[in-house]
Protein backbone atom coordinates (compact mmCIF):
# COMPACT_ATOMS: atom_id res chain seq x y z
CA UNK A 1 0.00 0.00 0.00
CA UNK A 2 1.38 3.41 -0.91
CA UNK A 3 1.68 6.24 1.59
CA UNK A 4 -0.95 8.25 -0.27
CA UNK A 5 -3.55 5.47 -0.23
CA UNK A 6 -2.87 4.77 3.47
CA UNK A 7 -3.32 8.47 4.27
CA UNK A 8 -6.47 8.53 2.14
CA UNK A 9 -7.89 5.55 4.04
CA UNK A 10 -7.14 7.22 7.37
CA UNK A 11 -8.68 10.44 6.07
CA UNK A 12 -11.86 8.67 4.92
CA UNK A 13 -12.24 6.61 8.09
CA UNK A 14 -14.97 7.50 10.56
CA UNK A 15 -12.39 8.62 13.10
CA UNK A 16 -10.51 10.81 10.60
CA UNK A 17 -13.71 12.44 9.41
CA UNK A 18 -14.95 13.08 12.97
CA UNK A 19 -11.62 14.68 13.90
CA UNK A 20 -11.55 16.90 10.84
CA UNK A 21 -15.12 18.03 11.17
CA UNK A 22 -15.05 18.63 14.91
CA UNK A 23 -15.34 22.32 15.72
CA UNK A 24 -13.17 22.17 18.82
CA UNK A 25 -11.13 18.95 18.70
CA UNK A 26 -9.04 19.79 15.66
CA UNK A 27 -7.94 23.30 16.80
CA UNK A 28 -7.42 21.91 20.33
CA UNK A 29 -5.16 19.11 19.07
CA UNK A 30 -3.22 21.57 16.91
CA UNK A 31 -2.81 23.90 19.89
CA UNK A 32 -1.51 21.06 22.06
CA UNK A 33 0.82 20.00 19.22
CA UNK A 34 2.22 23.54 19.23
CA UNK A 35 2.69 24.08 22.97
CA UNK A 36 4.01 20.52 23.37
CA UNK A 37 7.00 21.85 21.40
CA UNK A 38 8.15 23.83 24.44
CA UNK A 39 8.57 20.55 26.34
CA UNK A 40 9.92 18.40 23.52
CA UNK A 41 11.96 20.55 21.14
CA UNK A 42 12.48 23.38 23.67
CA UNK A 43 14.04 21.15 26.30
CA UNK A 44 16.03 19.10 23.78
CA UNK A 45 17.54 22.37 22.53
CA UNK A 46 18.55 23.12 26.13
CA UNK A 47 20.41 19.79 26.29
CA UNK A 48 21.93 20.38 22.83
CA UNK A 49 23.21 23.80 23.88
CA UNK A 50 24.68 22.24 27.03
CA UNK A 51 26.48 19.62 24.91
CA UNK A 52 27.80 22.25 22.52
CA UNK A 53 28.94 24.27 25.51
CA UNK A 54 26.91 27.43 25.20
CA UNK A 55 24.39 27.18 28.03
CA UNK A 56 24.19 26.18 31.72
CA UNK A 57 27.94 25.49 31.75
CA UNK A 58 28.04 25.17 35.53
CA UNK A 59 25.50 22.30 35.54
CA UNK A 60 27.02 18.82 34.99
CA UNK A 61 25.89 17.53 31.59
CA UNK A 62 24.76 14.24 33.20
CA UNK A 63 22.36 16.20 35.43
CA UNK A 64 20.91 18.12 32.50
CA UNK A 65 20.35 14.91 30.53
CA UNK A 66 18.95 12.92 33.45
CA UNK A 67 16.74 15.55 35.08
CA UNK A 68 15.17 16.85 31.90
CA UNK A 69 14.69 13.43 30.32
CA UNK A 70 11.22 12.61 31.78
CA UNK A 71 9.87 16.03 30.73
CA UNK A 72 11.44 15.78 27.34
CA UNK A 73 10.06 12.31 26.71
CA UNK A 74 6.60 13.37 27.94
CA UNK A 75 6.84 16.32 25.54
CA UNK A 76 7.71 14.05 22.62
CA UNK A 77 4.83 11.69 23.45
CA UNK A 78 2.44 14.69 23.41
CA UNK A 79 3.90 16.08 20.18
CA UNK A 80 3.91 12.71 18.38
CA UNK A 81 0.43 11.62 19.46
CA UNK A 82 -1.13 14.97 18.50
CA UNK A 83 0.90 14.96 15.25
CA UNK A 84 -0.43 11.52 14.30
CA UNK A 85 -3.99 12.65 15.09
CA UNK A 86 -3.54 15.69 12.84
CA UNK A 87 -2.17 13.47 10.09
CA UNK A 88 -5.13 11.11 10.53
CA UNK A 89 -7.53 13.96 9.88
CA UNK A 90 -5.64 15.86 7.17
CA UNK A 91 -3.10 13.34 5.77
CA UNK A 92 -3.60 13.71 2.00
CA UNK A 93 -3.56 17.52 2.22
CA UNK A 94 -0.41 17.48 4.38
CA UNK A 95 1.36 15.08 2.03
CA UNK A 96 0.71 17.42 -0.90
CA UNK A 97 2.65 20.22 0.80
CA UNK A 98 6.34 19.75 -0.16
CA UNK A 99 7.76 20.66 3.25
CA UNK A 100 5.80 17.90 5.01
CA UNK A 101 7.83 14.92 3.68
CA UNK A 102 10.99 16.98 4.41
CA UNK A 103 9.78 17.42 7.98
CA UNK A 104 9.31 13.65 8.34
CA UNK A 105 12.81 12.93 6.99
CA UNK A 106 14.28 15.45 9.44
CA UNK A 107 12.40 13.83 12.36
CA UNK A 108 13.84 10.43 11.39
CA UNK A 109 17.32 11.97 11.14
CA UNK A 110 16.97 13.62 14.55
CA UNK A 111 15.65 10.36 16.04
CA UNK A 112 18.53 8.30 14.64
CA UNK A 113 20.98 10.89 15.94
CA UNK A 114 19.44 10.62 19.44
CA UNK A 115 19.65 6.81 19.35
CA UNK A 116 23.26 6.96 18.20
CA UNK A 117 24.11 9.44 20.97
CA UNK A 118 22.45 7.26 23.64
CA UNK A 119 24.22 4.14 22.39
CA UNK A 120 27.66 5.73 22.05
CA UNK A 121 27.75 8.29 24.85
CA UNK A 122 24.64 7.93 27.02
CA UNK A 123 25.98 5.28 29.41
CA UNK A 124 29.39 6.86 29.88
CA UNK A 125 28.22 10.44 30.38
CA UNK A 126 29.45 10.46 33.99
CA UNK A 127 33.02 9.85 32.74
CA UNK A 128 33.33 12.22 29.78
CA UNK A 129 30.88 14.75 31.23
CA UNK A 130 33.35 15.49 34.04
CA UNK A 131 35.99 16.75 31.58
CA UNK A 132 36.19 20.32 30.36
CA UNK A 133 36.22 19.21 26.71
CA UNK A 134 33.54 16.77 25.62
CA UNK A 135 34.19 14.11 22.95
CA UNK A 136 33.85 15.49 19.44
CA UNK A 137 31.13 12.93 18.63
CA UNK A 138 28.99 14.06 21.57
CA UNK A 139 29.29 17.69 20.51
CA UNK A 140 28.51 16.76 16.92
CA UNK A 141 25.38 14.93 18.11
CA UNK A 142 24.39 18.15 19.91
CA UNK A 143 24.81 20.17 16.72
CA UNK A 144 22.95 17.65 14.55
CA UNK A 145 20.11 17.58 17.06
CA UNK A 146 19.96 21.39 17.33
CA UNK A 147 19.95 21.94 13.58
CA UNK A 148 17.57 19.10 12.70
CA UNK A 149 14.98 19.90 15.39
CA UNK A 150 15.09 23.60 14.50
CA UNK A 151 14.53 22.66 10.87
CA UNK A 152 11.62 20.41 11.92
CA UNK A 153 9.98 23.41 13.63
CA UNK A 154 10.62 25.62 10.59
CA UNK A 155 9.03 23.03 8.26
CA UNK A 156 6.17 22.54 10.72
CA UNK A 157 5.39 26.26 10.83
CA UNK A 158 5.56 26.50 7.06
CA UNK A 159 2.87 23.81 6.64
CA UNK A 160 -0.13 26.01 7.61
CA UNK A 161 1.58 29.01 5.99
CA UNK A 162 1.99 27.29 2.62
CA UNK A 163 -1.45 25.75 2.95
CA UNK A 164 -2.99 29.20 3.44
CA UNK A 165 -1.11 30.74 0.51
CA UNK A 166 -1.90 27.80 -1.81
CA UNK A 167 -5.66 28.10 -1.43
CA UNK B 1 -10.42 57.90 19.26
CA UNK B 2 -11.99 54.45 19.45
CA UNK B 3 -9.83 51.34 19.38
CA UNK B 4 -11.29 50.37 16.02
CA UNK B 5 -10.34 53.66 14.40
CA UNK B 6 -6.91 53.46 16.02
CA UNK B 7 -6.45 50.06 14.36
CA UNK B 8 -7.53 51.60 11.04
CA UNK B 9 -5.02 54.42 11.49
CA UNK B 10 -2.30 51.90 12.30
CA UNK B 11 -3.06 49.84 9.24
CA UNK B 12 -3.08 52.94 7.02
CA UNK B 13 0.22 54.31 8.35
CA UNK B 14 3.07 54.49 5.88
CA UNK B 15 5.09 51.92 7.87
CA UNK B 16 2.24 49.39 7.73
CA UNK B 17 1.72 50.07 4.03
CA UNK B 18 5.38 49.46 3.27
CA UNK B 19 5.37 46.21 5.28
CA UNK B 20 2.21 45.13 3.46
CA UNK B 21 3.92 45.56 0.10
CA UNK B 22 6.77 43.17 0.95
CA UNK B 23 6.62 39.72 -0.63
CA UNK B 24 5.26 36.62 1.08
CA UNK B 25 8.75 35.24 1.85
CA UNK B 26 9.24 38.12 4.28
CA UNK B 27 5.90 37.21 5.86
CA UNK B 28 7.02 33.60 6.21
CA UNK B 29 10.23 34.74 7.92
CA UNK B 30 8.21 36.86 10.35
CA UNK B 31 6.20 33.74 11.25
CA UNK B 32 9.38 31.74 11.77
CA UNK B 33 10.90 34.42 14.02
CA UNK B 34 7.61 34.53 15.93
CA UNK B 35 7.69 30.81 16.67
CA UNK B 36 11.42 30.98 17.52
CA UNK B 37 10.72 33.76 20.02
CA UNK B 38 7.82 31.81 21.47
CA UNK B 39 9.97 28.68 21.88
CA UNK B 40 12.76 30.64 23.59
CA UNK B 41 10.43 32.20 26.15
CA UNK B 42 8.38 29.09 26.83
CA UNK B 43 11.44 26.90 27.25
CA UNK B 44 13.19 29.38 29.56
CA UNK B 45 10.08 29.90 31.68
CA UNK B 46 9.42 26.15 31.75
CA UNK B 47 12.95 25.36 32.98
CA UNK B 48 12.68 27.82 35.86
CA UNK B 49 9.09 26.96 36.75
CA UNK B 50 9.83 23.24 36.87
CA UNK B 51 12.64 24.09 39.28
CA UNK B 52 10.24 26.20 41.37
CA UNK B 53 7.98 23.20 41.91
CA UNK B 54 11.00 21.01 42.62
CA UNK B 55 10.79 18.89 39.47
CA UNK B 56 13.49 20.25 37.20
CA UNK B 57 17.19 20.94 37.48
CA UNK B 58 17.09 20.58 41.25
CA UNK B 59 20.82 20.79 41.90
CA UNK B 60 20.82 24.33 40.59
CA UNK B 61 19.82 27.24 42.80
CA UNK B 62 16.70 29.08 41.63
CA UNK B 63 18.48 32.47 41.20
CA UNK B 64 21.24 30.82 39.11
CA UNK B 65 18.76 29.19 36.79
CA UNK B 66 16.71 32.38 36.50
CA UNK B 67 19.87 34.31 35.66
CA UNK B 68 21.02 31.78 33.04
CA UNK B 69 17.64 31.76 31.31
CA UNK B 70 17.07 35.53 31.44
CA UNK B 71 18.79 36.22 28.08
CA UNK B 72 16.51 33.63 26.43
CA UNK B 73 13.46 35.48 27.78
CA UNK B 74 14.76 38.86 26.61
CA UNK B 75 15.79 37.66 23.13
CA UNK B 76 12.52 35.76 22.87
CA UNK B 77 10.51 38.86 23.77
CA UNK B 78 12.36 41.02 21.24
CA UNK B 79 11.76 38.43 18.50
CA UNK B 80 8.10 38.05 19.48
CA UNK B 81 7.41 41.77 19.57
CA UNK B 82 9.07 42.66 16.27
CA UNK B 83 7.72 39.70 14.31
CA UNK B 84 4.32 40.15 15.96
CA UNK B 85 4.09 43.84 15.02
CA UNK B 86 5.33 43.02 11.54
CA UNK B 87 2.45 40.57 11.07
CA UNK B 88 -0.15 42.68 12.88
CA UNK B 89 0.39 46.18 11.43
CA UNK B 90 -0.54 45.61 7.76
CA UNK B 91 -3.71 43.70 8.76
CA UNK B 92 -4.70 45.42 12.02
CA UNK B 93 -8.39 45.70 11.08
CA UNK B 94 -8.49 41.96 10.37
CA UNK B 95 -7.39 41.26 13.94
CA UNK B 96 -9.74 43.76 15.57
CA UNK B 97 -12.90 41.59 15.50
CA UNK B 98 -11.00 38.37 16.37
CA UNK B 99 -11.71 37.32 20.01
CA UNK B 100 -8.62 35.05 20.08
CA UNK B 101 -6.43 38.06 19.24
CA UNK B 102 -7.78 40.00 22.22
CA UNK B 103 -7.45 36.99 24.50
CA UNK B 104 -3.83 36.68 23.39
CA UNK B 105 -3.14 40.36 24.07
CA UNK B 106 -4.73 40.27 27.55
CA UNK B 107 -2.90 37.06 28.48
CA UNK B 108 0.37 38.47 27.11
CA UNK B 109 0.09 41.67 29.15
CA UNK B 110 -0.82 39.68 32.27
CA UNK B 111 2.06 37.24 31.64
CA UNK B 112 4.49 40.17 31.29
CA UNK B 113 3.27 41.75 34.52
CA UNK B 114 3.73 38.47 36.41
CA UNK B 115 7.12 37.92 34.72
CA UNK B 116 8.53 41.23 35.91
CA UNK B 117 6.92 41.29 39.36
CA UNK B 118 6.01 38.02 41.11
CA UNK B 119 8.23 35.71 39.01
CA UNK B 120 11.20 38.04 39.30
CA UNK B 121 10.74 38.34 43.10
CA UNK B 122 10.25 34.61 43.74
CA UNK B 123 13.21 33.58 41.55
CA UNK B 124 15.57 36.05 43.22
CA UNK B 125 15.83 34.05 46.46
CA UNK B 126 17.33 30.60 46.97
CA UNK B 127 14.52 29.21 49.08
CA UNK B 128 11.24 31.02 48.36
CA UNK B 129 8.07 30.15 50.25
CA UNK B 130 7.01 26.79 48.76
CA UNK B 131 3.37 27.68 48.31
CA UNK B 132 4.21 31.02 46.70
CA UNK B 133 6.78 29.33 44.43
CA UNK B 134 4.22 26.70 43.37
CA UNK B 135 1.54 29.29 42.70
CA UNK B 136 3.94 31.45 40.69
CA UNK B 137 5.00 28.46 38.59
CA UNK B 138 1.43 27.40 37.83
CA UNK B 139 0.36 30.97 37.04
CA UNK B 140 3.38 31.68 34.85
CA UNK B 141 3.13 28.41 32.87
CA UNK B 142 -0.64 28.79 32.42
CA UNK B 143 -0.31 32.37 31.18
CA UNK B 144 2.56 31.80 28.74
CA UNK B 145 1.07 28.58 27.35
CA UNK B 146 -2.26 30.41 27.16
CA UNK B 147 -0.67 33.16 25.05
CA UNK B 148 0.64 30.55 22.59
CA UNK B 149 -2.66 28.68 22.52
CA UNK B 150 -4.69 31.85 21.92
CA UNK B 151 -2.15 32.82 19.25
CA UNK B 152 -2.76 29.59 17.37
CA UNK B 153 -6.51 30.10 17.71
CA UNK B 154 -6.30 33.45 15.85
CA UNK B 155 -5.72 31.60 12.59
CA UNK B 156 -8.75 29.37 13.14
CA UNK B 157 -11.09 32.30 13.78
CA UNK B 158 -9.85 34.61 11.03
Amino acid sequence: MSVVSLLQQMHDSEFGTALRESLYMFPLIEGIHLIGLALSVGLIIVTDLRLIGGFLKEVPVADVLKQLRPWLLAGFVITFVTGILLLWAEGPRMWAIPVFPIKLVLIVLAGLNAIWFEYKYGRTVHDWGAHVHFPKGAKLAGWVSLVSWSAVVVCGRLIPYLEATQH
Amino acid sequence: MSTESLFKELQNSSLSQSIGQLDSITGAFAQLFHIAGFLLILTAVLLVNLRLIGLGLNKQTIPNLAKATKPLVIYGLVLLLFSGLFTFLPSATLYYPNPAFWLKIYLFVFALIIQFTLYRKVTSVEAPNRILAGLTAVLSITLWFGVAFAGRAIGFLN
